[in-house]
């Protein structure tokens, strides 16, 4: 049994089906990497499994309970964490008082961290703790965000694209950051667009197109995948890497 | 893994900016969440302290007393209204209603059933809290905007009630009530007794405010005005708490509002309708929400200002007018931020690491 477990999940907004029926299994013991075109549905998937939107149907199942629309908050306090591809932050406060905020929200039944000072460690923001979030340049305000997330003590942190907007170097520092949390025990799943990035990351690749996963597996495998081929190698797409 | 900017570029930038500018930039920067060192906090409370507690012997005169009791009674509402503005980023510009809800319900529980000060101040610090949760229900489906709104409305309709409330609310022309029930060797009708007790109320919801503040249930409150969404997907319940402070800020408000009825010992409708909500608004923003002297600063200079500057009512809402625009123009963060802000200056202190982004996201 995964410890997360999607079912079915549908969402529909409007006349747009978002999620037309997917299935997943994620453990927690590796990174598990989410591809697709723009607009397939990969953002969607984790504002569904963590309560942000309601689920038109299915269910997702953590740690063998439903967690199927019981809110955002309460999902976070399993320790499934997410973070959001608009990087976020708490923009008025300062880099401290943001990770001190989760950190003390994870810390209820027992978080994995000392104090908000490692987390800054582990991600490279201590000497900017006095700053306001709000005034950080991106490439901080993407390792807040990560902070954060780290802050609630997640089993399994979703992360959406984390290296977009950043330059190569920021992206492969991140990489390496990201790289760390599976060995700790905290599961990641991560959508992104950079297929080069995924391959090396990814212990399993799932492919998104409108709304159904059509392809999952190694990553080589699926992007050798001929369906997978077609849905990148659209008129004006860039093939991935393989 | 190396951290590829640094803020001290930043700040450098700054000194090339031309004084005036940096001198304008020093002051509006929000300071709020960068704390002064312990010392500094210790030795202002203190002196403050000591200037509040001295103020009847300073041989200023009835009318001054009493104008110093309605700005403390005053600021006691306020920080109700600090916390939920300025801590949750919920603005109301009903407050003065709920202040009327803590009024009417002790001046009832008086003419009704003889209850006096002390037994009904719960009773009326309670109804308070409830109605402010009750008003802000519509707060957890609609966005800020329309729970001020909300809050405009509710003034309107308090004052309709109770104008049409025959004699359970005395209509039009108010209740009475009698002094405060004297503590041993205390008779609060004595002003500068009156004075004490609510310096004494006004001390507790300085302490409160300020306990709230370094809290963790402060922080929780400053990531819901930051970021609704980001406050949930770390696992706060944002409903719950919204729906929280705002019984805090209500439980200020029934406080403030029975002490207003007992030094006035008298109270009627227009006491607790549009423009005295608005003044309550306007002092806020004016004194600094998010700051722990803002709201007191606010109170003061609303009620002193046309007593220093020997105004009329009418010129004074002129002057008040003109406040308002400076400070939303000059002072986003309020007079607290200014003082907090020129301090910081002075002392060379880290205080404006902002560079002016730490000012958006109110209400
Ligand atoms: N809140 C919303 N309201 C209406 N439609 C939405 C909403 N969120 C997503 N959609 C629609 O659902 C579909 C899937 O969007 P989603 O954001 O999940 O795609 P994505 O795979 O994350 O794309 P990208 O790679 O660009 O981030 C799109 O057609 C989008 O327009
Ligand atoms: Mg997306």
């Amino acid at each position: 049994m995964a410890a997360l477990e999607v079912r079915g999940l549908r969402k529909q907004f409007g006349g747009v089906v978002a999620l037309n029926g997917i299935d997943l299994d994620i453990d927690t013991d590796r990174v598990v990497g989410i591809v697709g075109p723009n607009g397939s549905g990969k953002t969607t998937l984790f504002n569904v499994v963590t309560g942000v939107h309601p689920a038109t149907g299915g269910t997702v199942l953590w740690q063998g309970q439903d967690i199927t629309n019981i809110g955002a908050h309460r999902i976070a306090r399993k320790r499934l964490v997410r973070t959001f591809q608009q990087a976020m932050s708490f923009p008025g406060l300062t880099v401290g008082e943001n990770v001190r905020i989760a950190w003390e929200q994870g810390r209820r039944g027992g978080g994995r961290w000392a104090s908000p000072g490692t987390i800054l460690d582990f991600v490279g923001l201590a000497p900017l703790g006095r700053a306001i979030a709000g005034s950080l340049p991106f490439g901080s305000l993407r390792r807040l965000g990560l902070a954060v997330a780290l802050g609630v003590s997640p089993e399994l942190l979703l992360l959406d694209e984390p290296g977009a907007g950043l330059n190569d170097s920021e992206a492969q520092a991140f990489a390496a950051v990201i790289a760390q949390l599976p060995p700790q025990g905290i599961g990641v799943c991560l959508i992104d667009h950079d297929m080069d990035m995924m391959a090396d990351l990814c212990d399993r690749l799932v492919v998104l197109d409108f709304g159904t996963k059509i392809a999952e597996g190694p990553p080589a495998e699926v992007l050798a995948d001929p369906k997978v081929r077609e849905v990148y190698l659209g008129p004006d797409k860039k093939a991935p890497a393989s | 893994m190396p951290v590829t900017d640094n803020s001290a570029g930043k700040t450098g930038a700054a000194t090339g900016r031309t004084r005036a500018s940096h001198r304008l930039a020093l002051l509006t920067a929000d300071n709020a969440s960068v704390p002064l060192p312990a010392s500094v906090q210790a030795i202002t409370a203190i002196l403050l302290a000591v200037l509040l507690i001295a103020l009847p012997w300073l041989g200023l005169g009835y009318r001054f007393l009493s104008i110093a009791i309605t700005t403390l009674y005053t600021a006691i509402g306020l920080y109700g209204l600090g916390l939920q503005f300025g801590q949750a980023g919920i603005m109301s510009v009903g407050h003065a209603a709920l202040m009327g809800v803590g009024a009417y319900a002790s001046a009832i529980l008086s003419v009704q059933l003889g209850l006096g000060f002390w037994t009904s101040l719960p009773f009326a610090m309670a109804l308070s809290a409830i109605v402010g949760g009750v008003i802000g229900l519509p707060t957890l489906r609609v966005g800020g905007q329309h729970y001020i709104i909300i809050t405009f409305c509710f003034c309107a309709l308090f004052v309709i009630v109770l104008t049409n409330g025959g004699t359970f609310t005395g209509s039009a022309t108010g209740l009475d009530v009698g002094s405060v029930t004297p503590l041993p060797g205390i008779n609060f009708d004595k002003l500068s007794n009156n004075y004490y007790l609510v310096l004494a109320a006004l001390f507790l919801a300085l302490a409160a405010t300020y306990l709230i503040g370094i809290s963790r249930y402060g922080r929780t409150l400053r990531a819901i005005r930051e970021n609704e969404q980001l406050a949930r997907s770390v696992g706060i319940n944002v409903d719950l708490h919204k729906l929280g402070v705002l019984m805090v800020s209500g439980l200020f408000a029934g406080l403030a509002g029975v002490l207003q009825l007992y030094y006035l010992r008298h109270i009627s409708p227009t006491l607790f309708g549009a423009f005295p909500s608005l003044y309550l608004a306007l002092m806020v923003m004016l004194g600094g929400a998010r700051y722990l002297y803002g709201p007191l600063i606010g109170a003061v200079i609303v009620n002193f200002l046309p007593e220093v500057l020997n105004l009329d009512p009418v010129d004074s809402r002129i002057a008040y007018g003109i406040c308002l625009l400076l400070v939303i123009l000059l002072l986003p963060g309020g007079v607290g931020a200014g003082i907090k802000n020129v301090y910081c200056a002075l002392t060379g202190g880290s205080g404006t690491q902002t560079q002016g982004g730490g000012s958006n996201g109110r209400a």
